[in-house]
């Protein structure tokens, strides 16, 4: 039985590591700074934190444990995000953990503190990047609704936003199909699927999907399927900046804009086929009602 | 020796408890010794007489009560710790020193492992510098790992360095006698702190507990492999059926001291359970503290972080 139970009256001691977040978030807006000043413990006291929502000065409802402390999921964040530097040269591994750990002042034992397979630095690494994703679509979107820019056709949005988002993995990609196997990983799937799906979606929301139809499930499942095999292409491409992954991703976008056309075409002539052989069955029949007759 | 403070710990109801009120204060607070009560000097003292007198037949006595199943025990922490190379450990109560060899060994293999990945990708040396950097790192086997086995008890230490020599441990490896309550060492020191199977012995653990927050770095880790509380109840009632009557029984035989071993059996019983082991952990200021329950509940591996 695992339990993460505080207790709000744990012994008062500073915090070795964990970091004051006035440090951190001095830009923060101090909407709720009348939670911070109800301190009425002394300085140096207890930092424990809600790990949920990663603004501590809004949460804590009972005010008695203390919002000046960074948490501890804030730290793990903190030392994963110093582990990419060491990717390149020790791969996905807890030895890149523990480097990271050691640029920050930590000791190496704080790896530990992660399974010893990666999983959290791979699941990190793709978490931030679709954020970059999403920051990068909100921009570009602002700028066409401020009139800033054209508002781009379709498969080049689409063609764009893949390509983005498959560049920030240009640093890694050496290790990157390693760091494949570790999200394919049992354990791994219902997070990897889960980051997957959600760049999927924004994707399509920021290229103006508004269906809500089963088209919803077919734009974005074909979606995937062009960002998957892309970004396996991607990992055996060795052409100059790689261009043949970006003409595989234009040829395979197009192919997706010409299968809707297609199908549509596909239905309209099946319409048309249909009624023809329903007119025939019409003409058949009073031919032979007009033959009973005489 | 510090002084001893009346911040004992509310002993569990056992008839003890009565026998305490009718015994009178005697000197120092009162506190257990197997299902005796005694005063914390005593205590101390009885603790260092059992050690010093099953420390040669310490290992047999292990592989015999435990049907060996303790290497396995101590090979999970070790693989629980998974040290990198140049990580510094300190085990406390290490007496007769199986962590501590574990460490090496574990560390060795992954510094061999780490110089085989690096001499893969050194593909475009030339054969003199290859053998330079071979040799270099030949003589840097462990990585620059050291573990520090630190114990209270002579003999126990006396057993272990035999048991290195015997085995040919030599690098990386030194031993200090020490107590756990007060370590002799300086702040924020080691990576790593392991007390396996002492901290029942330790008369007081929260000053231990103490300590260990204390030598650890920034970041380094605190792991106790320990007896604890089985809670299935079959399993519970054939674990004291054989505590209580195979292991005194095998200690006489074999070790021809029966009342260590019944201490021994005691202590387990008397040891808090899991959750409030980690509660006083968390109490030290250690973070993501957690518990891992090896065979049901036999044993358990605490595991607690400095941040």
């Amino acid at each position: 039985v695992r339990c993460q139970h505080y207790p709000p009256l744990r012994a008062l001691q500073a915090s070795a590591v964990l970091r004051r977040v006035s440090d951190e978030h001095k830009k923060e807006p101090l909407t709720s700074s009348s939670q911070q000043h109800f301190d009425s413990h002394p300085a140096g006291h207890q930092p424990e934190q809600e790990p949920q929502g990663p603004h501590p000065s809004y949460t804590g409802q009972g005010g008695q444990e203390s919002e000046d402390y960074e948490s501890e999921e804030q730290l793990q964040h903190r030392i994963l995000t110093a582990a990419l530097e060491f990717v390149p040269e020790h791969g996905w591994t807890a030895e890149a953990i523990a480097e990271g750990a050691k640029t920050l002042g930590l000791s190496v034992a704080a790896a530990g503190m992660f399974h010893s397979d990666g999983s959290e630095l791979v699941l990190h690494f793709v978490s931030e990047c679709n954020t970059k994703l999403s920051e990068l679509l909100e921009k570009e979107q602002k700028l066409v609704q401020l009139g800033e820019a054209e508002k781009k056709p379709i498969d080049e949005f689409l063609r764009d936003a893949v390509e983005a988002r498959l560049r920030m993995l240009i640093p890694y990609i050496e290790k990157w199909p390693q760091a494949l196997s570790v999200l394919l990983l049992p354990r791994n799937i219902p997070s990897s699927l889960n980051l997957l799906t959600s760049m999927i979606d924004d994707i399509c929301h920021y290229a103006g999907d508004q269906s809500t139809d089963f088209n919803w499930y077919t734009r974005r499942a074909v979606l995937t399927g062009i960002y998957n095999t892309t970004e396996l292409v991607m990992m055996q491409d060795s052409s100059p900046d790689f261009e043949d992954t970006w003409r595989f991703l234009e040829n395979r976008v197009a192919d997706a804009m010409n299968m809707s056309n297609t199908a549509s075409q596909v239905q309209s002539t099946g319409e048309a086929v249909v009624q023809g052989l329903m007119g025939a069955a019409v003409t058949v029949s009073n031919a032979e009602t007009s033959r009973a007759v005489r | 020796v510090r002084l001893c403070r009346c911040g004992c710990r509310a002993l569990l109801s056992r008839p003890a408890g009565a026998l305490r009120a009718l015994r009178g204060l005697a000197a120092g607070p009162e506190m257990h010794f197997g299902f005796q009560t005694v005063t914390e000097a005593e205590r101390r003292e009885k603790i260092y007489q059992v050690f010093e007198s099953v420390a040669k037949k310490y290992d047999v006595m292990n592989d015999s009560m435990t049907l060996g199943i303790h290497r396995v025990w101590k090979d999970i922490l070790i693989h629980k710790m998974n040290p990198s190379p140049g990580t510094l450990l300190l085990d406390v109560a290490g007496g007769t020193g199986d962590i501590a060899f574990r460490f090496i060994n574990y560390v060795r293999s992954v510094r061999e492992r780490q110089l085989q990945r690096k001499l893969k990708h050194h593909q475009n040396l030339s054969w003199q510098e290859i053998f330079e950097s071979y040799q270099k790192d030949k003589l840097n086997s462990l990585g620059d790992s050291q573990v520090v086995v630190c114990d209270i008890n002579r003999e126990m230490l006396k057993v272990g360095k035999q048991k290195a020599q015997h085995l040919g441990y030599s690098e990386g490896l030194s031993w200090v006698l020490g107590n756990a309550e007060e370590l002799p060492f300086d702040d924020d020191k080691f990576d790593v702190y392991t007390i396996a199977f002492g901290i029942r012995n330790v008369t007081r653990i929260d000053l231990a507990l103490q300590e260990a927050y204390r030598v650890l770095k920034p970041g380094g880790r605190f792991l106790c492999l320990e007896f604890s509380h089985v809670s299935n109840p079959l399993l519970s009632r054939l674990y004291d059926l054989y505590s209580f009557q195979v292991i005194p029984v095998l200690g006489e035989v074999i070790a021809g001291d029966w009342k260590s071993y019944q201490y021994l059996v005691e202590s387990i019983r008397r040891f808090p359970p899991q959750e409030e082991l980690k509660a006083m952990i968390e109490d030290a200021g250690f973070f993501k503290v957690d518990y891992e329950n090896l065979n049901f509940g036999i044993v358990a591996i605490h595991s607690g972080f400095k941040l």
